[in-house]
């Protein structure tokens, strides 16, 4: 079928205009549109005005740059999205990953939007980490005039709520920098916001009046403007996700472990639902009932069964953050609520706390509408895939590790693991969807050696790498680096990973088991004692990939690549560094971490 | 022509004199095991590869092998281990091992549980506490017992110097124990052919099968001599050893429903001069070596060689090859295989400065461990580390803190009472208790024991309550399946696994351990062995003659027909 070209919603006409030419538009032969077009244009050269003989040709546009430090890919995400939006504005847009960018950039631009995340405890992410470092210090050049507009992503479960974001907007004000558009500070729940918010920044950074330019004619980007399906953009989304049936569930940490960590099996029909190995699937979990039972009696809401569901299903029930106290204490009115927001009371009371500590520890009745208009909705929890789709059709497999502790005298629960842990099984459904992180991918070439390096959850996307090389029939070489607590019973997938050992689909493995021995033992120490072997790896062109946690691994892998590469270099730590850094811009150092 | 040796034949001419692929097993990190012949050959180390079997149900569910992990056993003559040395072990219990430390029914201790990646610094640290775990398993001649405690008399001492001696003499010659666990990368090249010249008693095949020596002091027999392949019997004359009888041929071992294979009480074969008897200890291994039966391992102890060969002929050989003959033997009683529970004081010092003080500790099933209100690993170690006295493990599973001087007595009590550890037993029927570990380590388990036995002991004193016999010595001993470790075949009460729950129940043996029992029932559950005995307590208590003994009335009395010898263990079985 040929196309038809339709005018889009987004044509500077009346949305009733833009029916009616469509319903003629629609009739119209390639002879008929070519004359129409010619008419036009000899009409408004006739009157003098606009272009004389370009059809279709634009006034000059502005550029626009887009700048974004991503680390799970949500900033990444806005990103390329503005971009297309951008188009309509008459903006040429250029989306730059801060990890890839440097000053010489801001010096060149004239308009700059940024969508930039917070990381932990306020940090920026990790990859952007050195390009905010340098815009933060005295090297940072003068960007005077240049019009910018800054989007903060954050977690209001954090004390450091979107801290980069903010000293961005700061720091570009302070360079020089006019902000064109108000910053705006979003928490998990982004997507319409910052859709809302992109639109809005958009329309002022835009051009003067290019939609009102009365007698030119609008460049149309076919390609950006007709309606079609974007590559990109999962089907199911945390506010779409799909409900799937869960075929396996079991702890695999064997009886008398310290650890519980599920694997958990989704099935599914829809082709649609796809995933590549290094993204992360977002469960949809629900809370516990007993726990939003216990909240609703704690602000005298304790026989409403319809809320409890609500509060279960749709709303973040445990975090504490400031600006729920800060809305608490207006809506109640309490000084001593109030008094939490002074000096340093907040976190210290927020430690460790959550929501229900707060309503227990400051009591008041409240309404249903009160109540959730304290809530954020329910954010989804992402797990790095542990499945290839290509070895599972229809299915998705994820290693999620139970979170319980204690604190301040209660056991706590994690939201989404225990969920799934506790109160899923098997035959059951759970809502999932898709988070593509194509900053963790298999080398395109299989025959690319990878290096993988993975404590706890960690190891799941490994799992999903060698299911697809396999299945790809991958010659690559590849090699494991495995760490947990006790070898008996948290080698997680242990026999599937002898299979592999067998097979040769795996080439190598090490673990390292901290409370084996009296000393303990982690995944970088067994690296530092295979360091000439992966050197020579590394010269064969492998890829290395870290996942895990952030804290308790991947800072420790990180520092000890550096050392283990400065030993060719005759033990150059700052070399090895910058060599570590080639590593990630050529993408053949790749971590995941959380 | 085929091969028709047993398998394990192969493996050991294979070996490289006990090196296999072990060295290499133990980088393999993916797995706990190691390969397959290897698991034959680590025996020979001093450990097996165990699995634990109360979870194998749900390992594969989880994506994880079998659980495994190593029993390691050591070799100590004697059972004797310093202070020092406890508080090593002691250590080494809670490192690398389940926490526990087991003492076995030959004066040593078995350490569970340690997994692979720990094997290598568990064996280090033996080392560095000067004990080592060679030929502790495999078919060699393992750790030698002798009368418990050599600080009790001039005899004891004897006996202590002849089997440390013997087990000296008798040790694997092979490198390869020093290569693998002690000094890292230096394996032999596996691609060599074996040194025969590297063993010059064992050769390169080593015994068709395990060896066991023990050496007794009348009037115990402590160390249960007729269970064992060879026996020297301490002959004493004002206090002096001056020679020994020596016995051959007696093993526990036997497989349900084949009657070719029975437990064997050994015979005296003749007796010899204190120096001769390292002599007669290597031509009885030499000659087990050559006869003995290698193509069919159920029937390759040298208690079957005797058998089969007979008595006169084995002598011969072994006189033969001494190159002189052994004297006829002298006479001697013993008295019983059960340890003295409590302080004992030397016997034949003569200063009374001299007389030391000995206490023999119950420790139930041989299992050190702390349980709540019962703490007593720690209560030992505690006392170890005054450095107070030495300790000695007897083949009763029981410990004897030996040489205590009499000012001590009350500080060693006092700790123990600290840690909730009553020197008192509950009945002569738990005195005399034993179990072979079982479940869930032991991968030749049917059934439960030690995990068993006590409950059983305390449900068999109320019967004995109601027969008025708590204080008696009654001999109970069981094991998981019929291999005997716990030696159930010389027991007054023997049971002997058979499926999870059921047990063959044997009655009639020797008090003093010199007539093994007879198959009194078949498969019996808890109930059905208390209901079974019951009724014989009772008559037992009203019927016995003065000083008559459980096993002897139970043949007296006629519940079964007496075993004279090995051969007849399959006789005259009359099922209730």
């Amino acid at each position: 079928m040929t196309a038809t070209p339709l005018l889009p919603r987004n044509a500077p006409f009346l949305p009733e205009d833009i029916e009616l030419l469509n319903k003629v538009v629609a009739r119209t032969t390639p002879q008929q549109r070519s004359w129409l077009a010619g008419f036009f244009a000899g009409f408004e050269a006739a009157q003098g005005g606009g272009l004389a003989q370009a059809v279709p040709a634009a006034k000059p546009r502005a550029p626009l740059t887009i700048l974004y430090a991503s680390e799970s890919g949500n900033s990444e995400a806005l990103a390329t999205k503005a971009k297309k939006a951008a188009q309509k504005h008459g903006l040429d847009a250029k989306v730059y990953d801060m990890a890839d960018a440097d000053m010489a950039l801001l010096a060149k631009a004239k308009n700059i939007l940024v969508f930039a995340a917070t990381w932990g405890e306020g940090d920026p992410p990790a990859r952007a980490a050195d390009f905010y470092e340098t815009l933060m210090s005295d090297a940072a050049p003068r960007i005077d005039g240049v019009r910018f507009a800054v989007l903060a992503l954050g977690d209001t479960a954090y004390a450091q709520f979107c801290a980069t974001g903010k000293a961005i907007d700061q720091r570009f004000e302070e360079l020089g920098g006019v902000r064109t558009f108000d910053r705006v500070d979003l928490d998990l729940d982004f997507a319409k916001k910052a859709a809302e918010w992109t639109e809005g920044a958009l329309a002022k950074l835009a051009p003067e009046d290019t939609a009102a330019a009365g007698g030119t004619v609008v460049h149309v980007d076919f390609g950006g403007a007709f309606p079609q399906a974007d590559d990109d953009e999962p089907k199911y989304s945390a506010e779409q996700p799909l409900e799937a049936e869960i075929s396996a569930l079991v702890n695999l940490n064997g009886s008398g472990s310290t650890r519980e960590t599920w694997h958990a099996e989704f099935a599914f029909e829809d082709p649609a639902f796809t995933y590549k190995p290094g993204d992360a699937i977002g469960l949809m979990p629900e809370n516990d009932p007993a726990l939003v039972d216990e909240l609703l009696q704690t602000v005298g809401l304790g026989s409403d069964a319809a809320l409890l569901l609500k509060l279960q299903k749709s709303y973040d029930v445990t975090t504490l953050s400031r600006a729920l106290v800060e809305n608490y204490a207006k809506l109640t009115g309490r000084d001593d609520v109030k008094a939490l927001l002074e000096g340093e009371a907040y976190p210290k009371f927020a430690s460790d706390r959550q929501l229900l500590d707060l309503f227990l520890a400051y009591p008041e009745k409240l309404t249903p509408d009160q109540l959730t208009g304290l809530l954020r909705p329910l954010p989804g929890r992402l797990y790095s895939v542990a499945s290839s789709l290509k070895a599972h059709p229809g299915e998705a497999h994820l290693l999620v590790g139970a979170v319980r502790w204690q604190s301040h005298g209660r056991d706590r629960k994690g939201v989404s693991s225990i969920y799934l842990g506790e109160r899923r099984k098997i035959g059951q459904t759970a809502r999932i969807y898709v988070k593509p992180n194509r900053h963790f991918r298999l080398p395109a070439d299989g025959h690319t050696p990878i290096i993988m390096i993975g404590a706890g959850t960690g190891v799941a996307p490994y799992r999903a790498f060698i299911e697809e090389r396999v299945a790809d029939g991958a010659k690559g070489k590849s090699w494991l680096f495995f760490g947990e607590r006790n070898f008996t019973n948290d080698f997680l997938y242990q026999l599937e990973w002898q299979d592999y050992l067998a097979s040769g689909d795996l080439t190598r493995i090490d673990v390292a088991f901290s409370r084996d021995q009296p000393e303990k033992i982690y995944v970088q120490h067994r690296l530092w004692e295979r360091r000439a072997e992966l050197n020579a790896w590394l010269q064969d062109g492998a890829h290395i990939y870290v996942c895990g946690d952030e804290k308790g691994m991947a800072k420790d892998v990180d520092a000890m690549l550096v050392k283990i590469l400065a030993e060719p270099l005759h033990g150059d730590e700052d070399a090895a560094r910058v060599r570590l850094k080639e590593l990630t811009k050529a993408g053949r150092y790749q971590r995941d971490v959380y | 022509m085929t091969d028709k040796r047993s398998k394990n034949e192969i493996i050991k001419e294979h070996s490289h004199q006990l090196r296999g692929t072990l060295a290499e097993g133990l980088l393999k990190v993916e797995t706990g095991a190691i390969a397959e012949d290897d698991q034959q050959l680590i025996k020979f180390h001093g450990s097996y590869i165990q699995d634990d079997r109360d979870v194998r149900g749900e390992r594969g569910k989880k994506k994880l092998e079998k659980a495994y992990s190593f029993m390691i056993r050591l070799r100590i003559p004697g059972g004797v281990v310093t202070a020092k040395q406890w508080i090593g072990l002691d250590t080494i219990a809670s490192t690398y091992a389940n926490g526990t430390m087991r003492l076995t029914t030959r004066e040593t201790f078995q350490f569970h549980g340690v997994i692979k990646s720990n094997l290598k610094r568990t064996m280090q640290s033996f080392h560095n506490i000067c004990l080592d775990t060679l030929a502790a398993c495999g078919d060699v001649n393992r750790n030698v017992m002798t009368a418990a405690n050599p600080y009790l008399s001039k005899a004891h001492q004897k006996a202590y110097d002849l089997g440390k001696a013997i087990s000296e003499h008798l040790l694997p010659r092979t490198g390869a124990y020093h290569e693998i666990w002690l000094e890292g990368e230096k394996v032999e090249d596996a691609s060599r052919p074996a040194k025969k010249d590297e063993e010059p008693i064992y050769g390169v095949h080593y015994l068709p099968r395990k060896f066991k020596v023990v050496v007794a002091v009348p009037p115990d027999n402590d160390v249960d001599i007729y269970a064992h392949d060879l026996g020297f019997i301490a002959v004493v004359e004002k206090g002096e050893v001056v020679g020994w009888n020596v016995t051959v041929g007696g093993g526990m071992g036997m497989t349900h429903g084949d009657v070719n294979t029975f437990p064997r009480t050994a015979d005296l074969l003749g007796f010899c001069t204190p120096e001769q008897a390292i002599a007669v200890a290597e031509q009885v291994v030499t000659v087990q070596r050559d006869w003995g039966n290698r193509e069919n391992r159920a029937r390759a102890r040298l208690k079957y060689t005797i058998e089969d060969r007979g008595l006169d002929n084995f002598r011969d050989e072994v006189e033969k090859r001494l190159g002189f003959k052994l004297g006829a033997p002298r006479p001697f009683t013993f008295t019983g295989t059960g340890d003295k529970i409590g302080w004992r004081q030397t016997l034949d010092a003569k200063k009374a400065s001299e007389k030391m003080w000995h206490l023999t500790l119950f420790v139930e099933n041989g299992r050190i461990k702390d349980k709540p209100g019962y703490a007593l690993r720690s209560a030992l170690r505690e006392i170890a580390e005054l450095g107070i006295c030495s300790f000695v493990c007897t083949a009763n599973q029981n410990v004897i803190l030996a040489n205590v001087n009499a000012k001590a007595k009350a500080k060693i009590e006092a700790i123990f009472a600290a840690h909730g550890v009553s020197l008192d037993v509950s009945s002569g029927l738990r005195r005399n208790a034993m179990s072979c570990v079982a479940l869930p380590t032991c991968g030749l388990a049917l059934a439960e024991a030690e995990r068993f036995l006590p409950d059983l002991v305390t449900a068999l004193e109320e019967s004995l309550d109601r027969a008025g016999l708590n204080d008696d010595d009654i001999v109970i001993r069981m094991t998981g399946c019929p291999n005997g470790c716990a030696r159930p075949y010389l027991a007054e009460i023997g049971l002997v696994g058979r499926n999870p729950g059921l047990y063959n129940l044997y009655l009639g043996a020797a008090f003093n351990g010199s007539r093994l029992s007879k198959l009194y029932a078949q498969d019996v559950d808890k109930q059905r062995i208390v209901s079974l005995l019951e009724p014989l307590f009772i008559s037992y208590s009203k019927e016995r003659e003065d000083g008559e003994h459980f096993g002897d009335f139970a043949i007296r009395s006629g519940v079964v027909a007496p075993t004279p010898a090995g051969n007849q263990f399959h006789a005259d079985v009359k099922l209730v």
